[in-house]
C-alpha cells in the first residue's frame, strides 16, 4: 500500500487516503506504537547472526537473533581477539580469526568452532580472512604475505583449503599466482571464488572470479570491494565505494560470468557502509555501517588503519539489515520501516556480520 | 665512497656549511655516499644555512626565510618496490613491473611504518611511536624517519638559489620523470641525473611525504633551526608533500613547490599514484665515522 516517500513522511498517492495518513503520522508517539515490518519478519526468520564487537577491551564474536535481540558472547577470551566470523552453509561451524601477540609480532590464526561457541580448535597460523566450501566440508583461507603482521586486508599471497574430515591443507591449483587478495567467498555451485584484489596479479584494485579448481581468472570490472554471492548463486552484492552497497545479477553457472547493472543500491552520505552479507534464504542483507576513521592505537588488540578493515578499532559502527528484494536505490538515512532496521545500537565496532542457519543438526540456539 | 662531485665534473658548491672552514676538499663538505647494514645508499649531508621558499613562487613559497639545518643523512634514492619488500610490507604501487621503480599509492602512516621497520632491521631505535594517533617523530631517536620540509628543500636544492639546483628549466628533461617525459607511469630510480649532493629523482618520479603538518602559511612563522612544521590542527590535516613526479608540470618540480596531501589513513584503498617517499636519519658523528668506514 505505502508507495511513494517525501522527507521522512510516506504517501500513497490518494489524496484523501494521504491526508488521514499524514495526520496519523503526526500524532505523538506513532513511531514508538510502530513495529517495524523488516524487525518483525527478521524475528521469525529461522536465522541468526554472529558478528565481531569490541568490548571490555577486547575483540569478541557474538551472535545474536536475525533482527539483534539477544546478543550472546560465543568466543569471552579476555586475552585473544577474535575477528571475522563466517558460518558455515549448513549453520553447524564458524570459523574465524585470532590475533594473538601485540603490535608488528602479533600471530593472526584461524580457528574454527561449533555455532554455540564450544569445541574451538586452530587450523592454521599467519593466515587470514577465511570462507566456506558450499558443502561446509572446506574452509578456504589466503595465507600472510610474510610472517610479520600487518593489518593490512590484501597482506595475503596465494590462497589454500583446509580440510575439516582430514585436517589436510591444500593450496589451491593457481596460489602461486594469487597476490594480495582479500575477502573471498566461494560460488553456491563450488565452481568460484570472488575475492577482492588489491595491487596484485596486475591487478590495480578489482573483483576477480578465481576458478576454484582451476588457474582461470576473470576481472568482474566493477568498482569497489568485499564481494559477497547470494546463497541462491544468481547475484552479487559489494561494496561499490565507502558509502554504497550494490546488488546485481550474476550468472555463475556461465562459462565466463559477467556481472549486470545494479538492481539495489544500498546507499549512507553520513556514514561509510562495508561487509556485506546475505541471509541464507537470500531475501536480506546484513552489513556495517558507522563514521570513517582510522583506528585508536590506544587500544589493546587494535592497529591503526581504515576502520573497516579486521582489527581496527571503529567507533560508533553498528550492524543493521536491509531487505534485499526491494530495487532502486535505498537511502539508509532515509530508508522506510519496512526494508531497514538497525540490529545493534551500542556502537562498538560492530562488524563482519555473517548469517547463520539455525535449522541445523547442532547447536546455535541459545 | 666519497661524492667529490656527485657524478660530474663541477664541483659540488654548498650552502654556509658548519666546519667548512675547517676543512678543505670534496670530504669536507660532509657530502659522503654510504650503504646502511640493510644494504640501502644515502647521502651524509652537513649540517648548514640557506634560503628555503622563495619570493617568486606560489603563496605558500614566500616568504623566503632563513634557516638552519643540522647534518643528516637522506636517501639517495626514493624508497623501492625491492625495499619494501625487504621491509615484509605489502606494496601497493600501481605498477609492480620493476623492483626498482619507487613505491606509490602509499599513505603517509605507510612510509612511516617503512621508516620504522627499517630501523628495527638495523637495530636502530624507530623514531615512530606506534602507539600515538599520528605516530609522534622522536627526533632524537637515530631511527628512520620522513624528511622534514626543510630538510628536504634543503638537499634538493644543495646549495642553491634558483628554482631546480642544475640551473635553466630546459634541463629537467636530464633530472626528472615529469609530465612531460614520463609516459604517464613511474621509472626505475637513478635513471636521470642526480642534483649536486648526489641525490636522484628530487625533482620527479614521485612525489615525496614529509613529516611536516602543511599549511599555506606556516613560512611566515617557520622557526629558525631545523623547523618541524606547524602543530597539528587536528582535524582535515594535510601532510607536506615535495618534489614533482611522473603527473606533475614542470612548475610543480620546482625546489621550492609545496603541496598539501591529505594523509590517506582512513582510506582502506589510497589511489593517489605519484605518493612515494625517501628516509632520513640522524646519525652521531662516531656512527657516521663507521658507516663511512663500512661503506669504503
Amino acid at each position: 500500500m505505502l508507495k511513494i516517500r517525501s522527507g521522512s513522511r510516506w504517501f500513497t498517492g490518494h489524496p484523501l487516503a494521504d491526508l488521514i495518513l499524514a495526520i496519523g503520522l503526526s500524532l505523538p508517539g506513532w513511531a514508538a506504537l510502530a513495529q517495524s515490518p523488516l524487525a518483525k519478519r527478521l524475528h521469525s526468520s529461522p536465522f541468526k547472526i554472529a558478528y565481531e564487537t569490541y568490548t571490555n577491551d577486547n575483540w569478541e564474536i557474538f551472535v545474536m537473533n536475525a533482527d539483534g535481540s539477544s546478543p550472546v558472547n560465543l568466543t569471552n577470551t579476555p586475552r585473544e581477539q577474535e575477528h571475522y566470523p563466517q558460518a558455515s552453509p549448513d549453520g553447524t561451524k564458524i570459523c574465524f580469526s585470532v590475533d594473538e601477540g601485540q603490535g608488528r609480532d602479533t600471530i593472526r590464526s584461524l580457528y574454527v568452532m561449533d555455532a554455540d561457541g564450544t569445541n574451538r580448535k586452530k587450523l592454521v597460523d599467519h593466515a587470514r580472512e577465511p570462507f566456506w566450501s558450499p558443502d561446509s566440508k572446506l574452509i578456504g583461507f589466503l595465507p600472510q604475505e610474510y610472517p610479520k603482521f600487518n593489518v593490512i586486508d590484501y597482506y595475503t599471497k596465494g590462497m589454500s583449503f583446509y580440510d575439516l574430515s582430514t585436517g589436510e591443507v591444500k593450496p589451491h591449483p593457481n596460489s602461486a599466482n594469487l597476490h594480495h587478495l582479500y575477502n573471498a567467498c566461494f560460488a553456491p555451485n563450488g565452481k568460484w571464488v570472488v575475492a577482492t584484489v588489491h595491487a596484485g596479479m596486475g591487478v590495480e584494485h578489482g573483483i576477480l572470479l578465481i576458478a576454484a579448481h582451476g588457474t582461470n581468472t576473470i576481472n568482474l570490472k566493477i568498482p569497489g570491494c568485499r564481494p559477497c554471492l547470494s546463497p541462491d548463486g544468481k547475484q552479487i552484492a559489494w561494496g561499490s565505494g565507502d558509502h554504497e552497497i550494490d546488488v546485481a545479477p550474476i550468472d555463475l553457472d556461465a562459462d565466463s560470468p559477467t556481472v549486470g547493472p545494479w538492481r539495489l543500491r544500498i546507499q549512507d552520505k553520513t556514514n561509510e557502509t562495508y561487509h556485506v552479507d546475505w541471509s541464507p534464504d537470500s531475501r536480506f542483507l546484513s552489513l556495517s555501517r558507522g563514521p570513517a576513521s582510522k583506528g585508536d592505537p590506544t587500544k589493546p588488540g587494535t592497529f591503526q588503519s581504515a576502520c573497516e578493515m579486521v582489527g581496527v578499532y571503529a567507533p560508533g559502527w553498528d550492524l543493521c539489515a536491509v531487505s534485499a528484494e526491494r530495487e532502486g536505490t535505498l537511502d539508509l538515512n532515509q530508508a522506510a520501516v519496512e526494508d531497514f532496521t538497525m540490529l545493534t545500537t551500542n556502537g562498538l565496532s560492530n562488524k563482519e556480520s555473517a548469517w547463520l542457519r539455525t535449522d541445523a543438526k547442532k547447536g546455535s540456539e541459545q | 665512497m666519497v661524492l667529490t662531485a656527485c657524478g660530474r665534473s663541477d664541483a659540488p658548491p654548498g650552502p654556509k656549511l658548519e666546519g667548512a672552514s675547517a676543512h678543505s676538499g670534496s670530504e669536507l663538505d660532509g657530502l659522503v655516499e654510504i650503504v646502511t647494514r640493510s644494504d640501502v645508499a644515502m647521502v651524509s649531508l652537513p649540517g648548514g644555512e640557506f634560503i628555503m621558499g622563495s619570493n617568486k613562487g606560489n603563496a605558500d613559497e614566500a616568504p623566503a626565510h632563513k634557516v638552519r639545518i643540522s647534518a643528516f643523512l637522506i636517501d639517495k634514492y626514493e624508497v623501492t618496490h625491492e625495499m619494501f619488500r625487504k621491509a615484509q610490507l605489502p606494496n601497493p604501487s600501481r605498477w609492480q613491473d620493476n623492483p626498482n621503480k619507487p613505491v606509490e599509492r602509499v599513505r603517509w602512516r605507510d612510509a612511516k611504518q617503512y621508516c620504522n621497520e627499517r630501523s628495527l632491521l638495523e637495530g636502530l631505535k624507530p623514531c615512530y611511536d606506534e602507539k600515538t594517533a599520528d605516530w609522534d617523530c622522536d627526533y632524537a631517536a637515530n631511527g628512520y624517519r620522513l624528511p622534514t620540509e626543510a630538510e628536504w628543500e634543503y638537499a634538493c636544492r644543495a646549495g642553491e638559489d634558483g628554482p631546480y639546483d642544475f640551473g635553466q628549466p630546459d634541463k629537467l628533461r636530464q633530472y626528472a620523470w615529469f609530465a612531460d617525459n614520463g609516459a604517464e607511469k613511474t621509472h626505475p630510480v637513478g635513471e636521470k641525473k642526480p642534483n649536486r649532493w648526489g641525490i636522484f629523482d628530487l625533482y620527479g618520479n614521485v612525489s615525496e611525504w614529509c613529516e611536516d603538518v602543511y599549511t599555506p602559511t606556516y613560512y611566515k612563522e617557520s622557526a629558525l633551526m631545523d623547523p618541524h612544521g606547524p602543530p597539528n590542527p587536528g582535524k582535515d590535516v594535510k601532510r607536506v608533500m615535495r618534489g614533482g613526479s611522473w603527473k606533475a608540470s614542470a612548475d610543480m618540480c620546482r625546489a621550492t613547490f609545496r603541496q598539501g596531501q591529505q594523509t590517506g589513513d582512513s582510506d582502506a584503498c589510497f589511489f593517489t599514484d605519484y605518493c612515494g617517499f625517501r628516509c632520513v636519519r640522524r646519525a652521531s658523528p662516531g656512527e657516521l665515522q663507521q658507516l663511512r668506514g663500512n661503506s669504503r
